[in-house]
């Protein structure tokens, strides 16, 4: 795969980008961040290209023209996170990486995880962030309402940042184009998944009137027959049966996954839930500390305030 | 882009290998990077360590389908409690320190580099 990849082309588009990603923050006076974007954009396609033709030796695989609108819409949202100058957009542009990472897990058949993925970050987290972002705002000045707040109109040390994080995407690149195999089309649900859930054997086997009430499976002699899976049926009577396992019986992603969960990880999940619970705690205690606000911090404040109720009275009487 | 899109759906780009996810995940950790030290605004700064936890998560579910086990959405269901967990601290926190300094710069607080 070296051969097909020239470093010094990929370096160099990765330069690019970082090029483009530095142009794009945020900075006072002329704000060149159409420009930037485009040449990140640029970069990140001439990347594309590359990987794109590294892969055309690797055979069949999956189709890939949902990756590369996905990844797209992700990676531009994320640009947009960082470089938007009013938070509430930030966080609106996060909420469209978080869709299109969704889509993207979707493309990896993780379906359980990309729509856990959409309810709890985009319903969840980011409204939180979204409250707090309101919450937090400095109550505009008269004469300044729609001036942003210097920190959200300054980067910070863009050059040595955006030159330090592609140094180390140059770096994870050059590993990743050690080369990998295609993924290969997830395809029907291989035996040994089935034979973890018997239940769902059991229920087929019942629907399609193969087992009365009174019969069990014999877990351990699940088998593969030459016509396709088969499970060995104990009879109410004590006689036992070699049935076939009818069509359409499969494994859904999430029954797949939480019986990785419980078979697994079994003491992870209290970790999990603990993490949370005490999440919780730390999070009621601190914001329940009351500050005490300096006497002139309070009173510029009640005067901002009252300076903007009589600007809105006036504003109604006219 | 037009090229890259009509090319891949002739076929001719190939398939979608590891890498490519990997690359995806890799530039998006970076973007989140850069935008945790550039931003100066507290709440982005947080924005963008979730960022980097989606970046985590996209690698861990690819790396999972690459080797057909369900170990890495397992994962990132974990990542996804530690990220929830992190986002209500955090949050909290920064509305304790907007209340005590009335801005949410994080140079307001350059006295706790020591």
């Amino acid at each position: 795969m070296d051969s097909v990849v020239n470093p010094v082309i990929l370096y160099a588009a990765i330069a690019l980008g970082g090029i483009g990603v530095l142009l794009a923050l945020p900075r006072r006076g002329a704000n060149p961040q159409v420009i930037g974007a485009g040449i990140a954009a640029l970069g990140g396609g001439i990347v594309v290209v590359l990987l794109g033709l590294a892969g055309r030796d690797a055979g069949e695989g999956l189709p890939n023209i949902h990756f590369y609108i996905f990844s797209a819409i992700a990676l531009g949202g994320a640009l947009r996170v960082i470089t938007h100058p009013r938070p509430v957009y930030s966080a609106l542009y996060f909420i469209l990486t978080i869709l299109s990472s969704a889509g993207l897990y979707l493309i990896l058949s993780a379906e359980f995880m990309a729509f856990a993925l959409i309810i709890i970050y985009a319903g969840a987290i980011l409204i939180t962030y979204l409250f707090v972002i309101m919450l937090a705002t400095q109550a505009p000045s008269e004469d300044q309402i729609d001036e942003l707040a210097d920190y959200d109109t300054q980067a910070r040390e863009p050059l040595m940042a955006a030159g330090a994080g592609f140094v180390l995407l140059a770096v994870l690149t050059t590993l990743i184009f050690g080369g990998s195999q295609s993924l290969i089309p997830a395809g029907p649900t291989a035996p040994l998944d089935i034979a973890d859930l018997p239940r769902s054997i059991e229920r087929a086997l019942i629907r399609e009137d193969l087992m009365a009430r009174g019969d069990s499976i014999v877990i351990d002699n699940y088998r593969a027959s030459m016509q396709g899976p088969a499970v060995l049926v104990e009879r109410a009577d004590g006689a036992r049966e070699l049935v076939m396992v009818p069509d359409g019986v499969e494994v859904t992603n999430a029954q797949q996954l939480a019986n990785d969960f419980l078979h697994n990880h079994p003491v992870t999940i209290e970790i999990a839930g603990v993490i949370l619970l005490m999440a919780m705690l730390g999070a009621t205690v601190l914001s329940r500390r009351q500050v005490m606000m300096e006497e002139q911090a309070k009173e510029s404040q009640l005067r901002t305030l009252a300076a903007r109720d009589s600007g809105a009275d006036v504003g109604v009487e006219a | 882009m037009m090229l890259i899109l009509a090319q891949s759906a002739g076929g001719e780009m190939g398939a979608i290998t590891l890498s490519h996810y990997l690359f995806v995940s890799a530039a998006m950790f970076v973007i989140g990077m850069i935008g945790f030290l550039t931003r100066r605004n507290l709440i982005i700064m947080f924005l963008c360590t979730e960022l980097m936890f989606q970046a985590a998560g996209l690698a861990l579910i690819a790396f999972g389908r690459f080797h057909m086990n369900h170990t890495g959405q397992s994962f990132v269901v974990f990542v996804l409690t530690v990220a929830a967990a992190e986002a209500a601290l955090a949050l909290a926190l920064v509305v304790l320190l907007f209340r005590t300094r009335e801005t949410l710069s994080a140079e307001e607080w350059r006295e706790l580099k020591g």
